[in-house]
């Protein structure tokens, strides 16, 4: 079966830095793949790539085994990849509701309706609920998302991506500044999503816990080259992790 | 607001739009003219300002084109003022096309700059083409024909009123339900966070392109009614200092309100017209109340206004 996602001999160079070099990798559908790597390693760097906001210095990326390497990252977005950021970002001023609906009317169409379009407001309206409905936001659908606590303003952007109806779901640190208990909680949606929705989801992430608990395969960066690639238990055995990353100097 | 509320509002400004012409004197009326067609001005800004985040510094070069295109027509061929109106606002809009699509190119105090400096040029353009445009003495005469061919006459200071009220009227009403449309709302996440917008599927730039001409149209209209009214079009219209004066009528009446701005328009000019009847130093004074009201009202007379109501229920 063609992988959802393939990049092969990835790169892009800052100058003289290679951010990532030479990276690749392919993720099956229905898959939960983790990316996890020291700070530096290039980890957001190749999500940027992925999702269009960066072109890469070298290399291919496919999508569905179409190659989306010339595309934008609003073609990549419409043909079915959809993101979050590591910094949050939403629309700090609009409500949560109003967040989640127009990341559907962006992606559904319709956005140059200049007058009434009162159908399709509703419509993505709707489709906006369900996706908060499904990420326990639906109380605070009014609220301001500026007004949100920070963990739920995780949670909102997961909703306007997931709300998009993507096949593949780029997870730049979901948990990035949660309490533990927010971190489960967000692990939760994130397992029980997947399989509801059978999504392709790549993970970048820096809390383990988050990673072996979640993923059905890791790959692991180092100064941006990939060096290894297995499943959680086999990461946890491999001995280059170990001395990289996973506490090799206790 | 709810909306029962804002519809009952409305119909009262308009129930007092309607009544005013037989209460006010004649020249009061000619002021109130001259107020409503400002506030059209300045409510065409805040389209783009208040709703996409995009600070524009050479907005009255759209007022200015809409008031010499309308001039121009008038002078030469006597259409009705309809038609002068629709010239002016076509021949606004059309330059915002290639202003906008290279403007949006930059974005911020650099966008700023670039519908500045074609402003300017614009500005420019009317100065020295004395051929077509008078250059600095401008067009004088403009008349104020009729409503339509054969129709009634304009020239009655009552009838251009009424004409003046329905555009502004049929203009906020137009740009209200823009803002509520599909195309409007995707403007609100533009301004609120472009970077999240263009992750989410679309390039933002030809919605900054399509809203720049829309407020640009309603610019031209609003220019378009200043030069039958006043009777003349000079390159004033189109300086600097009135694109200016337009950001200080939009931060007075409120951003991203539609209403806040047409008020800050009349509120604002009326300032200057009392103040400048008392001293030739009016200036220091409208200076000095903007700054006191950027501090002191943020959110401007309109934004104000609905945090109160809304923190008194």
């Amino acid at each position: 079966m063609t992988p959802v996602l393939e990049a092969r001999g990835l790169g892009r160079a800052f100058g003289a830095l290679l951010a990532v070099n030479d990276v690749s990798m392919a993720v099956a559908s229905g898959e939960l793949r983790a990316v996890i790597g020291p700070n530096g390693a290039g980890k957001t760097t190749l999500f940027h790539l992925i999702s269009g906001l960066l072109a890469p210095t070298r290399g291919r990326i496919a999508f569905r085994g179409e190659d989306v390497t010339a595309l934008s990252a609003p073609e990549r977005c419409r043909l079915g990849i959809s993101r979050t950021f590591q910094i949050t970002s939403v629309f700090p001023e609009l409500s949560v509701l109003e967040n989640v609906r127009i990341a559907v009317q962006l992606k559904a169409g319709g956005n140059f309706r200049l007058l009434g379009g009162r159908g399709l407001i509703q419509a993505s309206e709707r489709r906006a609920r369900e996706s908060l409905a499904a990420l326990g936001l639906s109380d605070r659908a009014d609220a301001l998302a500026a007004t949100l606590p920070h963990g739920d303003q995780r949670l909102l952007e997961i909703a306007m991506a997931v709300a998009q109806e993507p096949e593949l779901l780029l997870l730049d640190e979901p948990t990035q500044g949660l309490s533990p208990e927010d971190t489960a909680a967000t692990v939760a949606v994130i397992r029980r999503i997947a399989r509801e929705r059978q999504l392709t989801i790549l993970l970048v992430e820096h809390d383990m816990d988050v990673v072996f608990d979640l993923a059905d395969r890791v790959s692991v960066l180092h100064f941006g080259q990939l060096i290894a690639d297995g499943t959680p238990e086999e990461i946890r055995a491999n001995a280059d992790v170990q001395k990289a990353y996973l506490g090799g100097a206790d | 607001m709810t909306p029962r509320r804002a519809r009952v509002l409305g119909l009262v400004t308009i129930a007092v739009l309607a009544v005013l012409p037989w209460v006010l004197a004649r020249h009061q009326l000619s002021i109130l003219v001259d107020l409503l067609i400002f506030g059209l001005f300045a409510m065409s800004l805040d389209l783009i300002m208040g709703y996409t985040g995009m600070v524009s510094f050479g907005h009255a070069a759209y007022f200015g084109l809409g008031a010499y295109g309308s001039a121009l027509l008038l002078i030469h061929f006597q259409p009705p003022v309809p038609v002068a109106l629709l010239a002016g606002a076509l021949l606004a809009g059309a330059v915002a096309v290639p202003v906008g699509w290279f403007s949006t190119r930059a974005t911020g105090i650099y966008f700023a700059m670039l519908t500045l400096a074609f402003a300017q040029l614009l500005y420019t353009v009317a100065y020295k083409w004395r051929d077509l445009t008078g250059g600095s003495d401008g067009i004088a005469g403009v008349p104020k024909t009729t409503l339509f061919w054969g129709g009634p006459s304009l020239a009655d200071p009552h009838a251009f009123y009424w004409l003046v009220a329905a555009c502004l009227v049929v203009s906020l009403r137009a740009c209200r339900a823009l803002t509520r449309s599909p195309f409007g709302r995707a403007l609100e996440a533009i301004r609120e966070n472009e970077r999240r917008f263009v992750s989410l599927g679309r390039d933002a730039r030809p919605f900054k392109v399509v809203v720049f001409v829309i407020a640009a149209l309603f610019a031209g209209l609003a220019g378009a009614l200043f030069a039958p009214f006043r009777g003349f079009a000079s390159p004033e219209v189109m300086f600097w200092v009135l694109s200016g004066q337009a950001l200080m009528m939009v931060i007075t009446g409120g951003i991203g309100t539609l209403v806040g701005p047409v008020i800050g328009a009349m509120v604002f000019l009326l300032i200057q017209e009392v103040l400048s009847s008392y001293t030739e130093h009016w200036m220091i004074f409208t200076g000095a109340i903007f700054v006191l009201m950027v501090i002191f009202l943020p959110g401007g007379l309109v934004g104000t206004a609905r945090r109160w109501m809304e923190a008194r229920g």
